[in-house]
Parts: C-alpha cells; sequence; structure tokens
C-alpha cells in the first residue's frame, strides 16, 4: 500500500478532514456543489495529460485550446448564424489540427514536447486574442440539446451537480480501463519507460503519442466547451495557466513526469486535491492573494513525499 | 542443412559515416555464427539492419530464400527474426510478463483493436511457465517490476521472450555483456539449445572464448565490411584474433614462438 496514488489519496482525506475542521461551510451542500461544478472541467484535461505524461510527453498548449475551441465555435453561431453542429465540428477538427501538429513535430522532427507545445500555447492563445480581439464573446443565449448534454444541472438533495461530472466520471473510467486493461496502455507505459524498447518489440510508438497529443487537445476543447457553455461565455483569456495546473494534478496524483508510470485513479485523487485545496484556503481565509503559495507548497511537499517513498521502495 | 537467411551486399550509411559496405553473409539451419569485430566495426548495425530497426540504403535480405524488405520491427517479427539488443531492450516499469509478451500481448475481444483487453490470467501463466524454463538461479515473480532486477536478469528475461516466440533467426548483440558467471553460462546453454532445436543464431561478442565454445563459424567484420568467415574447427585463438585487430598473423606467431 505504498503507492503513490494511495499516499496521495490519504493526503487528500486528512486535508478535506483538516478544511472540514476549520471552516463548518467546507463540506455544505453549496459548496461541495461548487467544487464539483469546477473539478470536471480540469479533470477532463488532466486525464489526457495523465496518458500523455505516462508515454513520455506533455503538453503545455492545452489551457490555450482551452479558451480558443469555444470562440471558435461560439463566434460564427454568434455573428454568421452558423449552425451550431457545422461549428461545433470545426471546433473538433480545430482541436485534432492542434494536437497532430504537436505530435508531428515533437515525433517526426525530434523537438521535445517543452518547446514545441510552449510555441503552440503562444500560437493559440494568441490566435484567441486575435479573433475576439480581445473581448469576451457576448453571452451565449441559446438553450439546447448540445448545451444540456455539455453542461445542463440537475439537483439530488440540496446538492446540484452538472452533467459534466459525468462527462468525467465515464471518461475517467475509459481512461482507467485503457492505461491498466488495454493492449493500449501496455504500450504508453512501455513507451514512456523505454522508447527503443518499445519499437524494438514492433510498438508503433510514434502513431500512440501523436494519438495521444490528439486526444490531449480534444479534450482540452471539450472541457473549455463545458466551461463556456456552464458560465455562458466564451473569453479569449479563459484557461489562462490551466497548463501547469493540469500538470500538477497529475504529478501529484503519482504519475511519473519522466514517462512510464502513470496512474489515473492518483490524477482524479490529484484533481479533487488542488480543488479541495483552492477551496478550502479561501474558506479557511488564506487572503486571495496569497493563496498561491499555500498551493505551491502543497504540491512540493507532495512531490516530496512520492519521492522519498520511490526512494524507500528501491531500497526495499 | 536448408539457408534461412542471406544477406547479399547491404549498404548502410549515418551521414558521411558508412557503417556499413556491402556485407553478405548467410545462415543455415541450426547455425551459430559468432559476429566479431572491434568497437565501431558495424556489428550492431549489421543486425539493426536485419531487425527492421532501420531501413538499408541497398543490398538484398532473402529469408528462406525468399527476397524480403524489412521496413519496421514488426515485419522483422513476422519473418521469424527475434533481436536482443545491445542496450537492453526492456521497459523498466513494466513487470517482467508485460515485458515478456510486449507488442505480442495475448488478449480477450481482439476485435477492439489496441482497445482489447489483455488476458491477465493467460499473460500471467505463459510468464511463469516461461521463467522456469529458462531456469533462473533465483525465483522471479512473473509480477515483478523489471526495474528491480539485476542487469543478468533483465538479460535472461529478453532471452527467454525471443525464445518464447520459436523465432527462426535468433540475434544476441554482446548478451553476455554485465553479466556473472553463472548467468553467462546460462546464455551460452541457451544458444546450444536453440542450435539443438534448429534454430540459427547470430551472436555478436568480444569475448573469443565463448566463440569456441558454442560457435560454428565465425565472421569478422572490420570497418563496415566482413574481411574473414571461418569455421571454427579450422581456426584457432590467435588468429581470430590477429583477423579482429587486422595485425599481421604471420608476424604475431613469430613473436609468440
Ligand atoms: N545511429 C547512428 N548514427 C550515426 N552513426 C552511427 C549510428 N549507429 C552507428 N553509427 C556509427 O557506425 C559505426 C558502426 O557502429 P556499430 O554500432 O555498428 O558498431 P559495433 O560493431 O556494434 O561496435 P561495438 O562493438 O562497440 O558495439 C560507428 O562508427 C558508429 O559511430
Ligand atoms: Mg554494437
Amino acid at each position: 500500500m505504498r503507492s503513490p496514488q494511495f499516499s496521495s489519496f490519504v493526503i487528500l482525506v486528512v486535508l478535506l478532514v483538516v478544511f472540514a475542521v476549520a471552516d463548518g461551510n467546507f463540506l455544505s451542500p453549496l459548496n461541495i456543489s461548487n467544487m464539483m461544478a469546477f473539478l470536471p472541467e480540469l479533470g477532463i484535461i488532466a486525464l489526457g495529460m495523465t496518458l500523455l505524461l505516462t508515454a513520455g510527453e506533455f503538453d503545455l498548449s492545452v489551457g490555450a485550446v482551452f479558451a480558443l475551441a469555444p470562440v471558435v465555435v461560439m463566434l460564427p453561431v454568434q455573428n454568421a448564424g452558423v449552425d451550431i453542429g457545422v461549428a461545433l465540428l470545426a471546433g473538433l477538427l480545430l482541436c485534432i489540427a492542434i494536437g497532430a501538429i504537436n505530435g508531428v513535430i515533437v515525433t517526426k522532427i525530434g523537438i521535445s514536447s517543452f518547446l514545441v507545445t510552449l510555441s503552440m500555447l503562444l500560437v493559440v492563445r494568441g490566435a484567441a486574442l486575435y479573433i475576439t480581439q480581445g473581448f469576451p464573446l457576448k453571452s451565449w443565449d441559446q438553450p439546447g440539446f448540445l448545451v444540456t448534454l455539455l453542461a445542463g444541472s440537475f439537483n439530488i438533495g440540496a446538492f446540484r451537480f452538472y452533467t459534466s461530472l459525468w462527462w468525467f466520471v465515464g471518461l475517467s473510467l475509459l481512461a482507467v480501463y485503457v492505461l491498466r486493461y488495454a493492449k493500449l496502455g501496455n504500450w504508453i507505459s512501455a513507451i514512456g519507460s523505454n522508447r527503443n524498447a518499445a519499437v524494438a518489440r514492433g510498438v508503433p510508438a510514434d502513431a500512440v503519442k501523436i494519438w495521444l497529443f490528439i486526444l490531449t487537445s480534444v479534450l482540452a476543447g471539450l472541457a473549455g466547451m463545458i466551461s463556456a457553455f456552464r458560465i455562458s461565455a466564451a473569453s479569449p483569456v479563459a484557461g489562462t495557466g490551466y497548463e501547469l495546473e493540469v500538470i500538477a494534478m497529475v504529478v501529484v496524483g503519482g504519475t511519473a513526469l519522466t514517462g512510464g508510470r502513470g496512474t489515473i485513479l492518483g490524477t482524479i485523487v490529484g484533481a479533487l486535491m488542488l480543488r479541495a485545496i483552492r477551496n478550502g484556503i479561501v474558506l479557511v481565509g488564506v487572503p486571495g492573494l496569497a493563496y498561491n503559495i499555500f498551493v505551491g507548497v502543497i504540491i512540493l511537499a507532495m512531490l516530496i513525499l512520492h519521492a522519498l517513498l520511490q526512494k524507500n521502495a528501491a531500497r526495499s | 542443412m536448408q539457408e534461412v537467411l542471406r544477406l547479399q551486399n547491404l549498404q548502410k550509411s549515418f551521414g558521411s559515416v558508412r557503417a556499413l559496405k556491402n556485407a553478405s553473409l548467410t545462415l543455415k539451419e541450426g547455425d551459430v555464427v559468432a559476429l566479431l569485430g572491434d568497437n565501431g566495426a558495424g556489428k550492431s548495425t549489421l543486425i539493426k539492419a536485419i531487425s527492421g530497426v532501420f531501413p538499408i540504403d541497398r543490398g538484398d535480405i532473402y529469408v528462406r530464400g525468399e527476397k524480403v524488405s524489412i521496413r519496421s520491427t514488426r515485419e522483422a517479427m513476422d519473418l521469424g527474426i527475434e533481436t536482443i539488443h545491445q542496450d537492453t531492450s526492456l521497459a523498466p516499469d513494466l513487470s517482467i510478463a508485460r515485458n515478456l509478451f510486449l507488442g505480442r500481448e495475448p488478449v480477450n475481444l481482439k476485435w477492439l483493436g489496441v482497445f482489447a483487453p489483455i488476458d491477465l490470467a493467460k499473460l500471467r501463466d505463459a510468464a511463469s511457465a516461461l521463467l522456469k524454463r529458462v531456469g533462473i538461479s533465483k525465483k522471479l515473480d512473473a509480477d515483478a517490476l523489471v526495474s528491480t532486477l539485476s542487469g543478468g536478469e533483465r538479460q535472461s528475461i529478453a532471452i527467454s521472450r525471443a525464445m518464447q516466440f520459436a523465432a527462426k533467426v535468433i540475434i544476441l548483440d554482446e548478451p553476455t555483456n554485465n553479466l556473472g558467471v553463472e548467468e553467462t553460462h546460462g546464455v551460452l546453454r541457451f544458444v546450444k539449445e536453440m542450435r539443438e532445436a534448429g534454430h540459427s543464431v547470430l551472436l555478436i561478442t568480444h569475448n573469443i572464448h565463448h566463440v569456441f565454445e558454442v560457435a560454428d563459424r565465425i565472421i569478422v567484420m572490420r570497418r563496415g565490411e566482413i574481411v574473414a568467415e571461418q569455421t571454427v574447427a579450422d581456426t584457432d585463438l590467435l588468429t581470430v584474433e590477429s583477423l579482429i585487430t587486422g595485425a599481421d598473423v604471420s608476424a604475431l606467431m613469430k613473436r609468440a614462438q
């Protein structure tokens, strides 16, 4: 029971207890509902990022894609009367293209994913700003099937949940299945662990990585749509800094930044933890401007803990 | 004996480095051929070309008399060529069992393609059976991570993987490097077993004593070319050593007397 996701889970429980004791409102239906509303948006991106990190790459452009996708979908619908279905398809193709470009440059030209996706972040964020001239779009006033599907809400007792939670749960189950039980998951871990070994066994490493970049981009776009529908608006600066928050969730959960070792359950724990921290320290009364200090310190502490556990495991 | 693998005039350059110039050789059924040569002679390049790691620039490869083109490692494996590379070929973060079947995982619901679930029970059983057969000194658990194994144990795992798919041609690139006495004997025993079972083995090594223990023939490479080919029965250690370094044999013989 020394597994990284387990130790993360213990710390999550400790954090929840501390926050609950410190502030009675932390576990109130309203606050839990609030946390659950935000959770899926970053959580969905984190699932893709976990698979990508396990294969030994990462993607810094997700936060920008999170902003660009809803802009590209909503703008033509609002300004040119384009059908929402067509617009969504265009958004999807855009995300696929961004992921494919990332993946192809990383694998075929051999530039590190840090540099490639950092550049892509600038391109995509820049595109979102340019298209919108820097202003948020008009608020979205067209309810419909898709809006309900992505950002509808429902009540269970005193709790109010969004359908995005189901998306997160469903995608999580799929990701757990793929990484742990499917042939593809074995390939992903092997590629991140020792790429040459995987290639020597006939594993199509480049193709797998390219598909994972595409998946991560598409999930970032989906999360962006969910968020935009939920707050009924798209903004070119949405999702700023999300790339690092998502990577933090993933590594706090126990996935190795160096590839080969990934855990979806850990990522879910990591997503819950960062959400709880962000929410809890505000309730506890840490001044808003100071709270990144706490988030950073807690993340560091988690990583140190994982490293120590890893060392111990290697010794025994 | 039937011809299994024939290479004709293989050439390969890396930029301006001509790593392989006109290499030709033939392997027969049950043949154990030792490929010798100094560092940088082109041995690894030759076997990487056969195992599909990179394409050759020029030349032909025949498997059982039929001309083939090997464009990927997968194609080489499908032709029955299993390679154990010098830079070990295991993924340390995966279990032994998962490494043994990497790229050829037994699955249920095959129609799901890469999303098909691995048949974990079968994976485990096959792995355990295989580990027993290789007879590694220490008892290894099929679920243990490869990162917890010693270099020798890893080498044995890589070798048992080649055994399991009953390849026609098994290529070993310096398999006894970094191995202890016992593991080294295990590898040599394995080579002999393979010959008895009718497989062909191409063995790269810097240890000439091992060559005389297991090989039938010796092929010597120097600067990208095959410079000599001899049967083990017709040669001796000193001759082979001088062939590798390119020193004048008769001068050496005189000095030795
Ligand atoms: N991927 C590569 N890119 C550029 N040059 C290479 C590459 N692989 C090999 N070479 C060069 O080709 C030549 C032959 O290398 P090779 O690895 O085949 O030697 P080797 O006979 O296996 O040597 P060793 O006994 O040291 O393993 C060397 O000069 C090497 O530097
Ligand atoms: Mg070599």
